[in-house]
């Protein structure tokens, strides 16, 4: 009950993060209306899925300072739960997409058992590699489609059970609706008793230990409830896109993505895993579209989109947020 | 009911040390730099596991239980160095010392800022660690191990780098915590001022072994005391 209450309590905010969020929000419910052109809306989409993937990873990541670099193997097991589902059994997603989490979580703490002997750089070796390995099996894996992917088949008519429509509208206020229950969630959770338990982990494991706080089994849970939330975001990834491949849910790369954007936003605070979507998402996407067009530029977007990533995380390392409140408490 | 057995069969840092603590007694476990004081405090709060011998609290055997377990069983400690970390502030370092026994963060809240106050701390909850003298520092750290609720507490020299006055203050603050929460103390230290007028027993350390127990004005008189830790010179000045 306290948990509930909390999650809906933002009065430890200031005045200004207050307003600039409910703006916020008021923006992201009427942005369909505003005339935007299709493409600004897949960017939308984009950022408020990479939110929710970076909220996810934040948990264990940013509050448990566990650098964690394996993420797209959940995503990718909750895309591949949702198409298997649909393919084989033609089971709806408002099911196949709760089996995918399950599944995710069970995975999770099957390989967050021996995972979290590790400590430090071996641990994010570590989540690279079991994320590789997974897609490797399913790159080989002849039954789910291998390389190849599985396409969902389509049908005729928009299907709110299977999710599918025409319009890219309902995909967007669908992402929007996980987008604010995932804020919900993270604002309940950073002030619940895991979130303290993984502040003092970050901060000082040895003394957390001596504080009655079983480290591994925190990290743990951490870790699944981070898979959890992407899984969930997997899952919509196969419904938006109709066609999944191991490239395309799994790859380092996306791991490194997600991992990137909360990390660059500021991980550990509610707001950090969203400025860095916000920020990272479009610079990606318009600088992919306007350099990447031209002969000879290609490659620049990359060069751009990184070197600004070295410039935030040289000036403060814990990125956007991080420099907005040092600015602030110079100003107080 | 504490009642401690430790017997180390071939280890080098402690080599067959044992004793027994009674319920509310203050001890104090002195001896040279390297005599194996804080491994014997790790291997009874779980940081190392004997190599033999074993720990028992309560009539309970904890040998080799993690530090968590300890904890949960009752047993706080605190550190020599506090790791100076900003993440939090002195309230939610403390909270999460009483989340070891509750799950709702009010309830937390509020034994936190009851223990802080009773450090005389209540001043400084909203600020962060680094932002306090040393010796507030070691005060949270106390704090935080009180919030843990133990029954027996280990402080590992609590007084180093204090000066007079804030050693005093936090002798005073030892002695209180003793009397109004009937804890068990085991104070490993250097600083004589610190553990002679408080400890109600002492226990000397000398190459891992033990070399004398006794109370702190017996202690003080024992030659061997004397030549491994006092010195030649202390003793002779008496």
């Amino acid at each position: 009950m306290e948990t509930l209450k909390d999650a809906f309590d933002f009065r430890d905010f200031s005045k200004t993060e207050r307003i600039v969020f409910g703006l916020f929000t008021l923006f992201l419910l009427i942005f369909p209306w505003l005339g935007a052109g299709s493409f600004v809306k897949v960017v939308l989409i984009q950022f408020l899925l990479f939110s929710l993937f970076g909220m996810g990873w934040n948990t264990i990541g940013g509050y448990g300072g566990q650098v964690e670099l394996g993420k797209a193997q959940y995503v990718g097991i909750g895309a591949y739960t949702v198409a298997l589902m649909m393919v084989w059994w033609n089971i709806p997603f408002w099911v196949s997409m709760p089996m995918g989490v399950l599944i995710a979580i069970g995975y999770s703490f099957i390989i967050g058992y021996p995972l979290f002997r590790l400590k430090g750089h071996y641990f994010a070796i570590a989540t690279i590699c079991t994320s590789l390995v997974l897609q490797d099996v399913f790159i080989n894996w002849k039954l789910v489609g291998a390389a190849k992917g599985i396409e969902i088949p389509i049908r005729e008519q928009p299907d709110f059970l299977y999710m599918q429509f025409k319009s890219d509208t309902y995909y967007y206020y669908f992402i929007m609706i996980f987008f604010f229950v995932a804020i919900l969630y993270m604002n309940g959770f950073r002030k619940s008793k895991l979130g303290y338990q993984l502040r003092m982990i970050k901060d000082d494991e040895e003394a957390a230990e001596s504080l009655g706080i079983d480290a591994r089994w925190c990290k743990i849970k951490a870790y699944s409830i981070a898979s959890a939330f992407v899984a969930v975001g997997g899952g919509f990834l196969t419904v938006y896109n109709f066609y999944i491949d191991p490239y395309s849910v799994m790859d380092l790369d996306l791991s490194i993505k997600i991992a990137l954007m909360a990390m660059l936003g500021g991980a550990g605070s509610l707001w950090g895993p969203i400025i860095g979507a916000a920020f990272l998402v479009p610079l990606d996407r318009f600088l992919g579209s306007w350099l990447g067009g031209h002969k000879g530029l290609v490659g620049l977007d990359f060069m751009i989109y990184s070197t600004l990533i070295m410039f935030v995380s040289a000036y403060q390392p814990r990125g956007i947020w991080g420099i907005i409140e040092q600015f602030r408490r110079k100003g107080a | 009911m504490v009642d401690l057995v430790k017997d180390f069969g071939g280890l080098v840092a402690n080599n067959r040390v044992s004793f027994h603590i009674n319920q509310g007694e203050i001890i104090g476990l002195i001896g040279p730099n390297g005599a194996g004081k804080t491994t014997l405090f790790n291997c009874i709060v779980g940081y190392h596991k004997p190599g033999s011998g074993r720990v028992i609290f309560k009539g309970k055997d904890i040998t080799g239980f993690k530090p968590f377990m300890t904890n949960r069983e009752g047993i706080g400690r605190t550190f020599q160095l506090m790791k100076v970390t900003t993440g939090m502030n002195v309230l939610e370092n403390v909270m999460i010392g009483a989340f070891c026994r509750t799950d709702h963060r009010s309830t937390a809240k509020k034994e936190a800022a009851e223990i802080l106050e009773f450090l005389g701390l209540g001043e400084v909850k909203e600020y962060h660690l680094n932002e306090l003298p040393i010796a507030s520092q070691k005060k949270v750290g106390l704090a935080r191990a009180l919030a843990t609720k133990p029954e027996l507490l280990m402080l590992d020299e609590v007084a180093s780098g204090l000066n007079p006055k804030e050693t005093e203050e936090l002798v005073n603050a030892i002695k209180r915590i003793h009397a109004e929460r009937k804890i068990t103390l085991i104070l490993i230290e250097h600083i004589m001022e610190v553990v002679m007028p408080i400890s109600q027993r002492v226990i000397v350390l000398d190459s891992g072994e033990k070399i004398a127990e006794g109370l702190p004005t017996e202690i003080v008189k024992i030659e061997r005391v004397i030549k491994a830790y006092l010195g030649e010179k202390y003793a002779k000045g008496l």
